[in-house]
């Protein structure tokens, strides 16, 4: 019998650290309950990178995910190995303000804007580009950084944002590119990046 | 032209101009090309068609008549060319 948990209600990460209490426990099969779509998103980010498969069943507002362990899964304690900075990995940016630096707000946003443009323009692109607190009300608020966005996400690039931020601002549903992340994947991209450039 | 290039005499008149734009046409915010100055500076980036709308928006405007350029920018990298549209 699989086991229930019930994280409805719970914000993020909650969920996400339920689920893999489970897993760090050894449990192969057991189903999560959240009431909300960016949890929905992170427990099918941490299945698939735990080795698990996740199926999402809806009723009533509640999400229901049944993970249930595959064969082909990468080592459970990856996450616990120690992290290493490989060049290859790439260099991530975050953007932790919806301005540049500190001063007059309306240069600040237009030094963001500008930066983004150049970064997508440029050939030495980051990994990632990671958005929290006040930074996320650029990928769910400002029309052309978006634009920048969706260009460098099509060059390959992985524009997380905060779910936590996005909802305490109110906009989850204005996000208009990028995913809504967790602490634990941003943490991730940080740790493995050749260097992280804060803007 | 690929697109027009509106530069700025100083940061104050291109945040102002975007005030007069905004609602108008559209444009996005982009870096001063180095072809056209090695200062850092605030520029606007607007579709071909729409430089002469945001010239005569500009021109109406509190904006002084030396405070802008239009630029005419045309190809990237080294072959780019950046020409004052008149």
């Amino acid at each position: 019998m699989s086991r229930i948990i019930d994280a409805k209600g719970k914000a993020c990460p909650m969920p996400v650290m339920m689920a893999k209490e489970a897993i760090t426990a050894g449990e192969e099969s057991f189903t999560v309950l959240v009431d909300n779509r960016t949890a929905v998103g992170n427990l099918q980010r941490l299945a698939s990178n735990q080795g698990y498969d996740a199926a999402v069943s809806e009723a009533d507002g509640v999400f229901s995910l049944a993970f249930t362990k595959t064969g082909a899964a990468p080592a459970p304690q990856a996450s616990a190995a120690p992290v290493q900075a490989a060049p290859g990995e790439g260099y991530a940016i975050f953007v932790s303000r919806d301005i540049v630096g500190s001063g007059d707000h309306e240069l600040g946003t237009n030094l963001i804007r500008m930066f983004f443009y150049t970064l997508a323009q440029s050939d030495d692109l980051p990994a990632s580009i990671l958005f929290m607190n006040g930074g996320v009300k650029l990928p769910a608020g400002d029309e052309q950084v978006i634009e920048h966005l969706k260009t460098l996400i099509g060059k390959g690039v992985e524009v997380l944002v905060c779910g936590t931020c996005l909802n305490y601002y109110g906009i989850a549903d204005q996000l208009g590119a990028g995913t809504a992340s967790n602490m634990y994947d941003i943490l991730t991209k940080m740790q493995k990046a050749s260097k992280v450039i804060t803007v | 032209m690929d697109y027009c290039l509106i530069a700025f005499s100083s940061s104050s008149g291109a945040i102002q101009a975007q005030r007069v734009l905004k609602g108008h046409v559209a444009f996005q915010t982009m870096p001063v090309l180095r072809e056209i100055s090695a200062s850092c500076g605030i520029a606007l980036r607007l579709p071909p068609e729409s430089a002469e709308e945001a010239a005569a928006l500009l021109s109406g405007s509190e904006l002084r008549p030396g405070e802008f350029t239009l630029y005419a920018v045309t190809g990237q990298g080294p072959g780019l060319t950046a020409e004052p549209i008149q």
